[in-house]
């Protein structure tokens, strides 16, 4: 009995797309435009994430030294250091690897910043990195009170702007794309009200003949669903596409390096064709359930 | 006793009163004629007999349950042992007979082989024999109607209503129909016509309700001395 029904539902479904071949088309088409606009929206959104965690992780604290530590106060520092929550990493630069550092960052080896100087001014410190880079600041400040530490730097002022700014870009890139999925819904909803209007006596008399809701809804569900996913794949095809040409083109945009971890695009590409064939879903549920009451 | 009304009454959200206090019995095997004019509440009565429409007051019973107080989900089942024929037919274009037929056995889950043994009966039946394969665009008004009235009964209903289903058929195709329901009703389908026409009501010698704005003005039974409808 389940088999037949199935079969029924089936049949009626491709029935009905077939019959409708301008209106399914249209239903395609949007969905089609919808999750394109959308995954472009969403590998933006991704690729930009990216980037700003890299640029996040970027932020550490360096704690300078004062001058007269004894190597066992240089360690105790670190011990100290490590002994913080949320500390990911100490790595402790000497400061002739500090000089060296700086004369490679002023044009490498044609001349000797230390016998130029005659001395070396710069001092030992630590360079920090936190397990969230949001806690620098928290972190700079208790490391300044450590004995032993002279000063610490951590591009104070530029990073609560760079944190400020990153935050207000995830936010809006996100209600961007909650937007335009509502978009979506209601065009699909939109289009799929004109599939089902066309229908509406068929409707009205399948429930006075007795049919349930559920055995009206059945054949409309699965159209929405094919139609949805058809117009979804189409999508990916375009989509998927376009982003391996530019990956493969372009390996590297303004020194931003893309998105390509391959783990990640399939996962993107997964959650789209199910967005495809939930917004069928949806907007042929939305649409039905005025035809019903009867 | 297969339907029962109990002072009911059915004013619309735009306030019109449609019914109002309307009691009657209508037992297995009758034919009854509801007549009125328009606006008079016969349609508003047919809808509420199949439960399109609740009303606003009283309670109405089918085959002793109430159709008022029913589950919403116990709504579909009620229905199937109503059949309902249209003015306007209602039949899906782009079905043939047979397929508009089957349609009402499809939409309540009979099998395949039900459906192939049935449907045939029921066309032989209302005189389609032979037209299984047209498309309702290639038939008469009369013949659409029949193919209407099969819908309605294949699936054994207890009841049928017609709502004015001669309203849109000439005067020789519209006997022709009336000869098919009381054909129906002999066999014994309790049947409810709403019509406007008066000479097939005369013709009829049957029990007629009369509506006269929302309320039930005269109950008339073939053997009453004065059954000639002269305030209508």
């Amino acid at each position: 009995m389940i088999l037949h029904h199935t079969k029924y539902f089936f049949s009626q479904a491709f029935n009905s797309i077939s019959r409708n071949r301008l209106l399914s088309l249209a239903t395609v088409t949007t969905v089609t435009v919808c999750v394109l606009i959308l995954g472009v929206a969403l590998l933006l959104f991704l690729n930009t994430s990216t980037l700003m965690s890299n640029l996040e992780s970027d932020v550490e604290v360096n704690a300078f030294l004062n001058k007269d530590l004894t190597q066992s106060q240089i360690a105790d520092v670190k011990s100290q250091i490590e002994a913080m929550p949320g500390i990911d990493s100490v790595l402790f630069v000497s400061k002739d690897q500090a000089l060296q550092n700086l004369q490679k960052s002023f044009g490498g080896e044609s001349y000797n910043l230390g016998t130029t100087m005659g001395r070396n001014p710069l001092p030992n410190s630590y360079q920090i990195k936190a397990k969230d880079p949001h806690n620098v600041p928290a972190l700079a400040a208790q490391i300044d009170q450590l004995y032993g530490v002279d000063k610490v730097n951590y591009g104070e002022g530029l990073v609560e702007r760079l944190f400020k700014l990153t935050k207000w870009i995830r936010t809006i890139s996100i209600v961007i794309i909650i937007l335009l999925a509502m978009g979506a819904v209601f065009l699909i909803a939109t289009t799929i009200r004109l599939a089902i209007y066309a229908r509406r006596k068929e409707i009205y008399l399948m429930k006075l003949i007795g049919a349930t809701d559920w055995f009206v809804r059945w054949p409309f569900f699965l159209e929405g669903v094919l139609l949805g996913s058809c117009g979804a794949l189409i999508a990916l095809i375009f989509l998927a596409a376009g982003y391996s040409s530019i990956l493969h083109n372009v390996k590297t945009v303004l020194f931003i390096s893309l998105l390509s971890n391959s783990g990640v695009l399939f996962t993107v590409y997964g959650g789209l064709l199910l967005t495809g064939a939930v917004l069928g879903t949806l907007g042929t549920l939305i649409s039905l359930n005025r035809y019903l009451d009867v | 006793m297969l339907v029962q009304f109990y002072n009911v009454s059915k004013i619309y959200p735009n306030a019109v009163k449609a019914l109002d206090d309307i009691s009657l019995k209508i037992d297995r095997g009758e034919f009854v004629f509801l007549v009125g004019q328009s606006g008079a509440g016969k349609s508003t009565l047919t809808k509420l007999l199949i439960r399109e429409e609740t009303p606003t007051r009283g309670q109405i019973f089918i085959n002793s349950r109430s159709i008022v107080r029913m589950k919403r989900t116990q709504v579909p089942k009620m229905r199937r042992s109503i059949g309902m024929v249209f003015q306007d037919f209602k039949l899906l274009d782009t079905k043939t007979v047979f397929e508009n037929v089957a349609f009402a056995m499809e939409v309540i889950g009979a099998s395949t082989k039900e459906i192939k043994i049935r449907v045939p009966e029921v066309i032989k039946m209302v005189g389609l024999k032979g037209k299984e394969e047209r498309f309702p665009g290639e038939l008469s008004g009369g013949e659409q109607q029949r193919v209407g009235i099969a819908r309605a009964l294949v699936n054994r209903p207890l009841l049928l209503i017609a709502d004015e289903p001669t309203g849109n058929l000439d005067r020789d195709t519209s006997l022709g129909i009336m000869e098919l329901l009381y054909d129906i009703n002999h066999k014994g389908t309790t049947v409810v016509m709403a019509t406007h026409a008066l000479d097939l009501v005369k013709a009829g010698r049957k029990r007629v309700l009369e509506l006269e704005r929302g309320r039930l003005i005269s109950d008339k039974r073939p053997g009453d001395i004065n059954n000639d409808f002269t305030s209508y």
